[in-house]
């Protein structure tokens, strides 16, 4: 008795001081405490249940569509996660048949927003099925987190006060947490943002995304071994006879099938260039770290060879875009899996499902031949040409057999002088390009391994699996040295940080995650795509990520902060690959509707910082799409000199 | 509740030879085996994406079940995608086409060619982000204005210019060069088969053809001019060139130049074709159409294509010395261009080149017959010229035309149809020329200073003898009946809407004039009511 005195005196109290949120909140809060009384009851009461969920759902329904307009997308939003928990609720009380119905009856409502969330948890047919799908699973675990301005939020409770549906009220209290906002209610563009599963996973993910990480480049790397003469000696540089460049430059433009006269061309930009970026790179200050890893040693004439393709290469913005070399696969009856390009562009690898991987050597002559013949009008081409009628009958590429399953991913090391494939049969392979043989088989993983790829310094490198893991191999072990495991699905890509501290992983759960090289630990989980992610790129400063994923969504990530910096939108199919341009300007993706489109990362970066959410500038950013003829692009590779290699294999559309 | 129904757990069970299954097992199996399709074909769905693959092959599903330990099914691995037959009385009911291989069959047959192995061939996507126009890219809808300004840029770098004209030569792969003789053999040799036409549409639609361009303006204008005297050849020339024109993915602008010479040429020359019984009129009407066609579609990038063409056009026209045919070519070829074009150019200059051509046209002046008939077609041509000009001046005033009074324009229509039946009214309306355009002005000064009795008045009297001022009364009296509705909307309006109204009375009236009763027949069909 006592207790009820205090209360309606708190009541009056409230009433007079005209707290009517307050109360509102207050009476809320008792209902809920006696609605979780009452649930022993509910169970009994769930004899006339699925009318009530399908009745209750349905008039809450009606009454947000005919809500005020303002505040109608935000009590939109309270829909989904209802409906969702509704269906749920229905299968486990064993009410499968009316769960259907009700499931299809407002189905259309959430298509648009959620249609692959939809197609899974449409399988589900018993309560077994709840525990076995991850995603019911989670939504069973976790809350979801609604923004909403404060009215809506009191249009909400008074609805719900009203009809005393208590149905309603529970499913709503049970599995929604509110996050009230004073003020306005928030514009209704990006539903996406405001409405967000929290609950352990996300509180897991805030904690996790607070850690520290150092994204700065590695100390003494080849990047500063150039600027430094650069800065010390700018007008010497800049001084040296054009002449003597040019003549060196026909034996690498060769190899790389460069057109002579561009690269002239680039030359001069790259002088300008330079001055551009020791600027821009003062701008980054993020400090150069340690590596964690004992790196390998680079040989003297490699490192002589990349300061000479540093200091060759093309400067790259939104007005001077890459030049674009296509390698196109015929004939593959589209078993063709993987490809990947080396960094020269001078070999390429294809993964077949036939269990074979084919490396296509002489690139640069067939380069070549396509060039005198279609593009440029060289003296030599008559002597080229020569070349390989005499070597026809010898086949253009090289068989590696060795797998017994799909290989689904290739990598070359950073000089090109090996190749990893990893394959369906749960193996990984290293390959040889000197000796053209099979020198390690990679055993660890327990499921077909998705996707390998060498460490940007060579000798390591990070494996991914249908296992849910992601492994750490160096080359001289067949053991893996580090197991990431976390991810709730199929880890189906992987990509290093240019610091070779951390990787990425982008998962089946929709998630991608920063793994520690050195502690094995996830330091970042990024939350936002709708549906598998298919690709990762690193930015070369180490701040930025983009991903990937399967319905044509890129997301580029600010790596300190674990968020979103924005969505590129455009494709309209899965965006196989992507790839940052050597100083970081330019973001190209890869897709599956057969286009290469440039995206501009310095706009869409620096429109960030600005805190600008405007939806215009999102536009802006898309530079320029380049249509390939039937050819989905496989992969993308920039060169160190900034010339993008694209390969796919050519498929006629039946 | 399920999509897979216990009838089908019950088939599958007695298939496997479990006979008496309880409808509850069925039941219960039922959901979950339509749960356990569903997990097999998300990690189909997940192998294919792997696979890179957008469509669902059966290579994805058996390695779906391999991921779950299972043995995956057989005979289905095939390349192409699986060919599904409805069976025969079932709505819903589908099966693989299996047939019976017979082995004796397999063995006699010749082996089969081995398919062609992978390989990898390189182009450009891009060159500094813009794409090149090689058979190889996708076409792309507007390659103008960026490559230009590339080019112009490259230019600017000194020793690489001369580098920039060679690409043209080397271009041409032994396809296109196979194309190109093809379909120059076809032009000259066999302009009527059924192969030109196919030949036709492939240049209108095909992409990878636009590094011949060049080589096709150079053989239509190489051609024409050999081959003035044959006609089937012109007109297949022609008809390349409006194919070139059509194909949405090739660049032709840089060589209308040379294109545009010998489109006129078959405009205006003054012979085309070497029998008399040659219907060359047809391929002037239709390179006509064709030149205006090029006006219209590039005018706004080369500002001085259509005066030259006009200008070209009107000298031919206005020249007495030249041949008729050359006249009619130029009628044609400015009529094309739009009744603007006409009011502007051909109307003025009407009534001096109808004096001129009134001797050709007559039996006792012209004892040539082919002349005079030429001059007949001139004569058509005309008409038909002025009277699409008069049409569109009409369409702009739909009211101009409405009947204030029926009575007069029947009366004074059939008078007009009986003066006119004889076939040589012109020779009395250019005489009567001065006064009818005295008339006129009146006309127009009467309605607007007072008003509309007098003028109405005033004309079917003094005209009503030559049976010619009906029309020019039309006009007048139209314009009252718009006037008056109009008035009070503000004098500026109504001045402006007379001075508008009156242009086309006149030009009514003195084409009428010029021409009789031919030219009513570009009236719209209401107005042509009350005249007939």
């Amino acid at each position: 008795m006592e207790e009820e005195e205090i209360q309606k005196a708190v009541v009056a109290y409230l009433r007079k001081k005209g707290f009517t949120n307050t109360e509102l909140a207050l009476q809320e809060e008792q209902n809920r405490v006696s609605f979780s009384s009452n649930s022993d009851h509910s169970v009994s009461r769930l004899e006339n249940g699925p009318v009530r969920y399908s009745d209750g759902y349905s008039k809450l329904r009606l009454w947000a569509y005919s809500s005020l307009d303002l505040y109608k997308h935000e009590l939109l939003r309270v829909l989904f996660p209802v409906y969702i928990h509704c269906f749920m609720d229905l299968v486990a009380g064993g009410h499968v048949h009316e769960a259907r119905i009700f499931f299809h009856t407002f189905r259309e409502d959430h298509e648009s927003m959620h249609l692959r969330d939809l197609q899974k948890l449409e399988g589900i047919l018993s309560p077994l099925h709840l525990e076995e799908i991850e995603l019911s699973r989670s939504f069973r675990q976790n809350k979801f987190k609604i923004k909403m301005c404060e009215y809506s939020y009191d249009l909400l409770l008074q609805y719900l006060q009203k009809t005393q549906s208590f149905t309603m009220r529970g499913v709503i209290n049970e599995h929604i947490d509110f996050e009230v906002s004073p003020g306005q209610p928030t514009l209704s563009s990006g539903d996406a943002d405001f409405v967000t599963i929290e609950g352990r996973k996300n509180d897991l993910a805030r904690q996790i995304n607070q850690k520290e990480i150092h994204w700065g480049l590695l100390e003494d790397s080849l990047e500063q071994h150039l600027e430094r003469p650069v800065s010390d000696s700018e007008k010497a540089e800049i001084l040296i006879p054009v002449n003597s460049l040019i003549q060196k430059r026909p034996l690498d433009g060769g190899k790389q099938g460069i057109p002579v006269k561009m690269v002239k061309k680039d030359k001069l930009v790259s002088m300008v260039g330079k001055n551009v970026r020791s600027e821009t790179s003062a701008v980054s200050v993020a400090p150069r770290v340690k590596p964690e890893l004992t790196l390998p040693a680079t040989l003297v004439e490699v490192e002589q060879a990349i300061l000479e393709d540093l200091r060759s290469r093309v400067q790259l913005n939104n007005l001077a875009l890459p030049s674009i070399s296509f390698y196109t696969f015929i004939n593959t009856c589209n078993r063709l899996n993987c490809s990947s390009i080396s960094q020269d562009g001078s070999l390429v690898a294809g993964g077949f499902s036939d269990s074979s991987l084919k490396v296509v050597w002489d690139i640069s002559t067939i380069g070549q031949l396509v060039k005198t013949s279609s593009l440029q009008g060289e003296k030599e081409s008559a002597k080229n040409e020569n070349f390989p009628a005499t070597e026809e009958r010898r086949k253009p590429y090289t068989l590696f057999h060795g797998h017994s399953g799909p290989v689904y991913s290739t990598t070359f090391s950073p000089f090109g002088e090996f190749l990893l494939s990893s394959s369906s049969d749960s193996t990984i392979r290293l390959w040889s390009t000197k000796l053209n043989t099979n020198l390690v088989c990679y055993k660890g993983h327990n499921y077909p391994v998705w996707d390998v790829q060498f460490s940007p310094v060579g000798h390591y490198f990070a494996s991914s699996s249908h296992d849910r893991t992601a492994r750490i191999w160096s080359m001289e072990r067949i053991q893996p040295l580090r197991i990431m495991a976390g991810h709730l699905s199929d880890v189906d890509c992987v990509q290093w940080h240019a610091n070779c501290n951390y990787i990425a992983t982008g998962s089946s759960d929709k998630t991608v995650r920063l793994w520690d090289v050195q502690s094995g630990e996830c330091v970042r989980i990024f939350i936002g795509h709708r549906s598998m992610i298919l690709s990762l790129a690193m930015s070369p400063d180490g701040r930025y990520m983009a991903s990937g994923d399967e319905d044509g969504t890129i997301m580029m990530w600010d790596l300190s902060s674990g968020r979103c910096v924005s969505p590129l939108v455009g494709h309209s199919s899965c965006v196989w690959t992507l790839a940052f341009s050597c100083e970081g300007t330019l973001l190209a993706s890869g897709s599956a509707d057969c286009t290469v489109k440039l995206w501009d990362v310095t706009a869409s970066t620096r429109a960030s910082r600005m805190e600008s959410k405007s939806s215009s500038s999102n536009r802006l950013r898309l530079l320029k799409a380049l249509p390939t003829k039937s050819t989905p692009v496989y992969t993308l590779q920039f060169s160190r000199r900034n010339l993008l290699f694209a390969a796919g294999a050519l498929s006629k559309c039946s | 509740m399920s999509i897979v129904p216990k009838e089908t757990i019950e088939v599958i069970a007695q298939s496997i030879g479990i006979a008496n299954l309880s409808p509850d097992v069925a039941l219960a199996l039922a959901p979950d085996v339509e749960y356990r399709l569903r997990e097999i074909m998300q990690e189909a769905i997940k192998c294919m994406r792997h696979s890179k693959r957008t469509i669902l092959t059966a290579d994805d599903v058996d390695s779906a079940l391999s991921l779950r330990n299972i043995e995956p099914i057989y005979g289905f691995a095939s390349g192409d995608p699986l060919r599904f037959k409805r069976a025969v009385g079932h709505k819903d009911l589908f099966y693989i086409d299996d047939r019976d291989v017979d082995f004796r069959e397999v063995i006699d047959a010749p082996l089969p060619k081995a398919p062609l192995d992978t390989a990898v061939v390189a182009h450009w996507l891009a060159i500094e982000g813009v794409q090149p126009a090689i058979p190889e890219n996708s076409p792309v809808e507007a390659i103008v204005a960026p490559s230009e300004n590339k080019k112009s840029d490259n230019s600017k770098e000194d020793g690489l210019h001369v580098d920039l004209k060679l690409p043209v030569k080397h271009v041409l792969s032994r396809e296109l060069q196979l194309y190109f003789d093809k379909i120059t053999e076809l032009t000259v040799t066999r302009p009527e088969s059924i192969l030109f036409k196919e030949a036709l549409l492939s240049l209108a639609a095909d992409s990878g053809i636009h590094p011949l361009v060049p080589y096709f303006s150079y053989f239509i204008a190489d051609e024409v001019a050999r081959s003035l005297n044959d006609l089937p050849i012109l007109f297949a020339l022609m008809r390349v060139v409006r194919s070139l024109l059509q194909n949405p993915h090739i660049h032709i602008e840089p060589y209308l130049h040379q294109l545009m010479p010998s489109i006129i040429t078959c405009v205006v020359a003054k012979r085309l074709g070497s029998r008399i019984a040659d219907s060359h009129w047809e391929l002037r009407d239709f390179s006509a159409n064709l030149a205006a066609s090029v006006c219209r579609r590039y005018g706004h990038v080369y500002h001085n294509l259509q005066s030259r063409l006009t200008k070209t056009l009107i000298n031919a026209f206005l020249d007495p010395s030249k041949a008729l045919t050359q006249h009619y070519g130029a009628i044609q070829g400015l009529a094309a261009l739009g009744p603007g074009v006409v009011r502007l150019l051909v109307l003025p200059n009407l009534e001096p080149y109808l004096q001129l051509l009134e001797p050709e046209m007559q039996l006792e002046k012209q004892k040539n017959e082919m002349k005079r008939k030429e001059a007949w077609r001139v004569y058509g041509a005309l008409l038909c010229a002025a009277g699409k000009c008069l049409y569109d001046r009409l369409k702009l005033f739909p009211g101009l035309l409405s009947p204030p009074k029926h009575k007069v324009w029947r009366s004074n229509g059939r008078v007009a149809t009986s003066t006119l039946n004889k076939r040589k009214p012109s020779t009395i309306h250019s005489m009567q020329q001065p006064p009818f355009k005295k008339m006129a002005v009146d006309g127009a000064i009467g309605t607007m200073t007072t008003g509309s009795q007098g003028a109405e008045d005033r004309f079917p009297t003094q005209s009503s003898g030559a049976g010619m001022g009906q029309s020019s009364a039309a006009g007048q009296v139209s314009v009252e009946a718009i006037g008056g509705r109009r008035a009070p909307t503000g004098s500026a309006v109504l001045a402006q809407a007379w001075k508008e109204d009156l242009d086309a009375g006149h030009l009514l009236a003195s084409l009428y004039q010029l021409f009789g009763e031919g030219v009513l027949s570009f009236i719209q069909p209401v107005e042509m009511s009350f005249f007939v």
